[in-house]
């Protein structure tokens, strides 16, 4: 008597239990402990950033039940990310599926450790999309959302899907409401910004804007849809000291599309602060190259 | 020829058809009805403490008779209370008790949520313990499952894919979390009820 129902319930349990090792609980704010993910067997831990309220006096619960103390390595707000290390010796790192391994419909498992015990809920991917901006400002590779429930403390912890790997990290404060993941590259960028000291930067011009479709004969020059109109240029941004100017239709940055306010954050991505890069304009119906220094946001520009 | 989801559907409807011949509606005069699950062949249902909430509650079993029910044992502390009426032949689920039960293990649950008799629930095992979150401050043991509750759902069977009664259907936490009264803890209040 069912036999591929039984066969489907041994492999859920199957694949938590894979990925019981890589699954640590982070003690780093009052009442209840979160979740983290071990992103390299020399002790880095990966969590949401929201759950860690304080810098000091950081424990990491182990699969078995050991704890070790932990020090903040840094954290970007933006996109909720917190990076930790611990002295603890034989983690085992899991390995991560790239965006492009994803489908939306596909079964996940969110994993959370509050206490010694693992935890788990079921779902399937429910978006998968191009890059979005946090309302924090953060940027994120490709938009991941799922269904499955977020229990209370699961935030920082995986998504494993189907082949046992970690889809994202799960964050539940991102949006408020919505149940999201940062992506492996995501994930990726910041540590590495984190681990090599560099603060993480994000590229800035100073604009409002809005997707708007293209003339005919610039979408047929182009073999593009859209662009974006800029409905403000902020007074002594760097926008507006590329000679940027409300009304243009930005279709192109540093060689790149400019079709969606998606397609912008991916660019001002913060390898370019600084970087004086070329830019295709609309502006009275024809298309103009300019030059354009992309700044760094800072705490004055919002 | 069927694929694996059909195959797969096939086994949860049977797996759910199978646990509603254990499940029994319970109803307090005109106040709401809640749901209980057939213990032994011989009579006994286990309930909720809180669905029983007269001493002289009726029993809808299966078969969709209508019987009173005498309570033999109410222990609000644990939510749970027993109940026996005068029937034979009822169809007892097999217990799951002893093996461990697992993060993600799929379980089904069946009751009334709402007043709907005999709806199915599905979801995994998130975890089974004391100290786990929404669950602390009741300092009791609760096996919780991602699964829909719903009022209505109290005292019904919970149980995993082989049909096998995996705890008793009590709190909701949330609007797709629920927490239930696991089998071992049912066992422990039948003991101490009998030796009453």
């Amino acid at each position: 008597m069912a036999d591929v129902l039984q066969a489907v319930s041994a492999a859920l349990v199957e694949t938590v239990a894979a990925a019981e090792p890589a699954v640590v609980r982070v003690d780093a704010r009052r009442r209840l402990g979160a979740t983290g993910i071990v992103w390299s067997s020399d002790g880095v831990i990966v969590t949401a950033a929201h759950v860690v309220e304080r810098d000091h006096d950081i424990t990491i619960g182990l699969a078995g039940g050991q704890t070790a103390p932990a020090t903040l390595l840094g954290r970007d707000g933006a996109i909720d990310l917190a990076v930790l290390r611990t002295e603890a010796r034989g983690l085992r790192a899991p390995a991560w599926a790239e965006p492009a391994d994803l489908a939306v419909g596909g079964l996940v498992l969110a994993l959370g450790r509050t206490s010694d015990r693992l935890l788990a809920t079921l779902g399937i991917i429910s978006a998968l999309d191009e890059g979005w901006t946090t309302p924090q400002g953060g940027q994120i590779d490709h938009y991941l959302q799922t269904d499955a429930v977020m229990y209370p403390g699961f935030s920082g912890g995986p998504l494993i899907d189907a082949q046992q790997r970690v889809a994202g990290l799960n964050s539940s404060s991102l949006v408020s409401g919505l149940n999201l993941a940062l992506p492996a590259p995501t994930v990726r960028r910041a540590v590495e910004a984190l681990l090599s000291g560099r603060p993480v930067r994000r590229g800035y011009l100073g604009i409002t804007a809005q997707p708007v479709p293209l003339p005919d004969v610039v979408r047929e020059r182009l073999g593009q849809e859209t662009g974006l109109l800029l409905t403000h240029v902020e007074p002594r941004s760097p926008a507006e000291k590329s000679r940027l100017i409300q009304g243009d239709t930005l279709v192109t940055l540093n060689g790149r599309p400019v079709r969606s306010l998606a397609d912008l954050q991916a660019v001002l991505s913060g390898e370019q602060v600084g970087e004086r890069v070329p830019a295709k304009v609309v502006r009275a119906g024809a298309v103009q190259d300019l030059n354009i220094t992309i700044g760094e946001r800072g705490q004055a520009a919002a | 020829m069927t694929n694996i989801l059909q195959e797969l559907s096939a086994d949860m409807a049977g797996v759910v058809q199978h646990t509603r011949d254990s499940l029994v509606r319970i109803t307090n005069g005109r106040s709401g009805a809640g749901a209980g699950t057939v213990w032994s062949s011989e009579g006994l249902i286990i309930t909720n403490a809180h669905v029983v909430q007269r001493a002289a509650p009726t029993v809808v079993l299966p078969d969709g008779r209508a019987l009173p029910a005498r309570v033999l044992a109410h222990d609000p502390q644990r939510d749970l209370a027993l109940l026996s009426v005068k029937a034979s032949g009822l169809k007892p689920l097999a217990l799951r008790d002893g093996q461990k039960i697992e993060p993600g293990e799929l379980v089904f649950a069946v009751g009334h949520p709402w007043g709907v008799a005999r709806a199915a629930t599905s979801g995994i095992v998130i975890g089974l313990g004391a100290d786990l979150p929404e669950a602390a401050a009741t300092r009791r043991e609760w096996l919780m499952v991602s699964l829909v509750l719903r009022p209505g759902n109290s005292g019904g069977p919970l149980v995993d894919t082989s049909g096998r009664l995996l705890g008793v259907n009590t709190i909701m936490t949330g609007p797709e979390v629920g927490g239930a009264v696991p089998v071992h803890v049912v066992k422990a209040f039948l003991r101490e009820a009998t030796l009453n």
